[in-house]
């Protein structure tokens, strides 16, 4: 679709209104100043009178009354007829000649355009435009030949420019000058929209620019959006102590729990009870974690992607559990800027499931377009085609049974999105080779300036 | 002194934690006092003379960071601090801070105990090994003590910085390869710096930039990030 901006808009409606008004009005003028046209044409009869009164005069006389009627539009004088009057007229003046014809009492008659001068011939339009010329020839019962110029000058300035030039030429400034006015006023708008798409709600918002000499309804969109600005990031620091206060509490129970744990008698109760307070913890800092990268709360820092990978993947090792680990040789140095522990909790996350749904973890860490692309395959049963895009939503498990010891809560995956999108990353399920689950996350790769 | 005999000082606000770690510390052969609170803590101190504060972070009234704080300015009394965050910031600082460990929450008490020992142990080995404020990056040594920079080559001064911009690159220094917000560089800096040091950071940071970049042209060891913030790009190790 063709995005017309608003200073165009309002442009164009201006242009448009001032269309019609100048073709309404010049349609009107034309209607009634049409007959004025012809006037300025002089009439069959007034030639017919002319006619009669020079046939019947001669001499001086004769030379008064042409001295009388001759004005510069209308110039008179008499030619001794060297040549009959033919009747000779150029076709587009036809009609005229028989309309002039008609009303001369059968006296021959001829019409044609003056002859030429310099300037009709260098601009014959302009010319023709300035003197609307015609000339009549009419033969005259006495045997002379009445020739008349009939001129319709188009009025001048002193200038010598056409009347309306200058009116023209000073309305094109004034309507240049309100487009610019117009992309003036309409910027504020512009800014407003920059300014709203930087809004980040995890600082203090910085009030959008005040234009303050911008019309009211722009400042009015201006404030409101301030107000809502304010609003949002009341609404988020206080859902951010409510989590935060949430959390510290159940901690606090938490750690209790743990050291009443130590007076359970029976070893293996004691450990699952221990396992139950760190998978409860482990949700909690998930939520807490996915909650802080929804409003922006991570910290940025620079990491060694492929040593934390090493790192979780050792770790894992250690505990006698299967994980195999591939790094390209260009991926091995490779710095994302992000929130260590919650690039941690991606890589933990995945690769657990991984080891709990599909027996083993291969990571592979490659680069891809400028980006990082960390893949995680398992050898389980893989995830059917239609369930790859809902497994990353919250609380959604393959099994639909909730039931705790064959997995988590379902929120892992989801977490695992919302902080890789959170670090302008992506999360994509595929088939890995095996047929099993592969997991790619996409990091942009950070490069100092 | 052998370990078993060591008083432990507990500032805890929650009294059933405060109870359930001395109960299990006791029957380990700890001495151990709990109070809820710095001010508690305080008077407490000046009876008790303990060999091991364990600390929490998150305090009514003052807070753990404070309190550390002020502890490690006074004497080189262990600290073990407990967090209610899992953050590795929060580690970062607290070891900035002066703690001698951490232990995040929820602890098991086996877990506690370790780190107690581990901490007592290291305390009667090495006594108060003084805190050494010396790090290399890029081609300089910063001392923050000394308050000087010297390159790598020569131990002449490498650079020479108004206290403001000292203050600014220790703070770099000490929070390097992290994106750190005006605001946050200007609360870490604030609290030292004698000078008036307010709405200036972007001056400073570009008069410091371009003292770096004359004594060591190309090196870019300070970035700036998208929404305001600033990036100290060079690897920092602590030298002795």
């Amino acid at each position: 679709m063709l995005r017309v901006t608003l200073a165009a808009r309002l442009a164009l409606i201006g242009l448009i209104g001032f269309t019609v008004v100048v073709t309404v009005v010049l349609a009107i003028f034309y209607r009634t100043t049409v007959h004025e046209n012809e006037l300025t044409r002089p009439s069959p009869a007034r030639l017919d009178v002319l006619a009669t009164l020079l046939e019947r005069m001669s001499g001086d006389a004769r030379q008064a009354v042409l001295d009388a009627v001759s004005s510069p539009q209308f110039m008179v004088r008499i030619v001794p007829s060297a040549a009959p009057v033919s009747g000779e007229t150029p076709s587009q003046q036809q009609q005229l000649r028989e309309t002039y014809a008609a009303g001369l009492a059968g006296r021959p008659i001829e019409i044609v355009s003056p002859p030429d001068h310099r300037a009709a011939r260098l601009f014959p339009r302009l010319a023709r435009l300035m003197a609307n010329a015609i000339e009549f020839r009419i033969g005259l019962r006495s045997g002379d030949l009445l020739v008349i110029d009939a001129y319709t000058r188009l009025p001048v300035t002193q200038l010598g420019l056409p009347v309306g030039f200058g009116a023209g030429l000073f309305g094109s400034i004034v309507a240049l000058l309100a487009l610019l006015v117009m992309q003036r006023e309409t910027r504020p708008l512009a800014q407003l929209a920059a300014a709203v798409d930087r809004v980040d709600l995890s600082t203090d918002p910085p009030p959008l620019p005040d234009a303050r000499r911008s019309a009211p309804e722009i400042r009015a969109v201006i404030a409101a959006f301030n107000r809502l600005q304010g609003r949002l990031a009341e609404m988020l620091r206080a859902r951010m102590t409510l989590v935060g206060g949430i959390a510290h509490d159940v901690r606090t129970f938490a750690t209790r729990l743990r050291l009443r744990v130590e007076h359970i008698p029976d070893d293996a109760e004691r450990q699952r009870a221990v396992a139950d307070i760190d998978d409860m913890i482990r949700l909690l800092d998930d939520a807490l974690l996915s909650a802080r990268a929804g409003a922006g709360g991570l910290s940025q820092e620079m990491v060694e992607l492929a040593a934390l990978i090493a790192v979780e993947v050792h770790d894992r090792r250690v505990q006698g559990k299967p994980v195999g680990l591939v790094t390209d040789e260009r991926a091995r140095n490779v710095v994302v800027l992000g929130d260590r522990l919650a690039l941690r909790r991606i890589l933990a996350n995945i690769i657990d499931n991984a080891l709990a749904y599909g027996h083993a973890a291969h990571v592979r860490t490659a680069l891809k377009d400028g980006a990082v692309v960390v893949s995680i395959d398992d050898e389980g049963a893989g995830i059917p085609v239609d369930q790859r895009q809902t497994v990353l939503e919250p609380f959604h498990r393959l099994e639909k049974s909730r039931n705790r010891a064959t997995g988590g809560a379902g929120l892992g995956l989801a977490v695992v999105r919302n902080l890789a999108e959170a670090h302008g990353g992506t999360i994509e399920i595929a088939a890995a080779p095996g047929g099993g689950t592969r997991v790619n996350v996409t990091l942009p790769v950070f490069q100092p300036v | 002194m052998s370990a078993h005999s060591a008083t432990i000082l507990m500032v805890e606000d929650d009294p059933e934690i405060s109870r359930l770690v001395a109960d299990f510390m006791r029957r380990e052969g700890f001495e151990v006092a709990c109070v809820a609170d710095g001010k508690a803590m305080d008077t407490m101190l000046q009876r008790v003379r303990p060999d091991l504060v364990i600390l929490d972070l998150m305090l009514p009234g003052e807070d753990g960071l404070s309190i550390c704080r002020r502890l490690r300015a006074d004497d080189s009394l262990p600290i073990l601090m407990l967090t209610a965050k899992s953050d590795e910031i929060d580690r970062v600082v607290g070891l900035e801070m002066g703690a001698d460990d951490y232990l995040t929450k929820p602890f098991g008490p086996r877990e506690l105990l370790a780190r107690v020992r581990a901490i007592l142990r290291r305390a009667n080995g090495a006594p108060a090994k003084p805190l050494v404020r010396r790090f290399a990056f890029d081609r300089f040594v910063i001392d923050l003590d000394a308050r000087s920079v010297e390159t790598v080559e020569s131990e002449t001064a490498a650079l020479q910085l108004t206290s403001a911009e000292f203050d600014l690159l220790g703070c770099f220094v000490q929070r390097p390869r992290r994106v750190l917000t005006r605001d946050q560089i200007l609360d870490w800096t604030r609290g030292r710096s004698a000078e008036p040091f307010d709405r200036t950071v972007d001056m400073l940071i570009s008069r410091l930039r371009k003292k770096l970049d004359a004594a060591s042209p190309g090196s870019g060891l300070i970035t700036t990030v998208r929404n305001g913030g600033y990036l100290f790009t060079a690897t920092v190790k602590q030298v002795s």
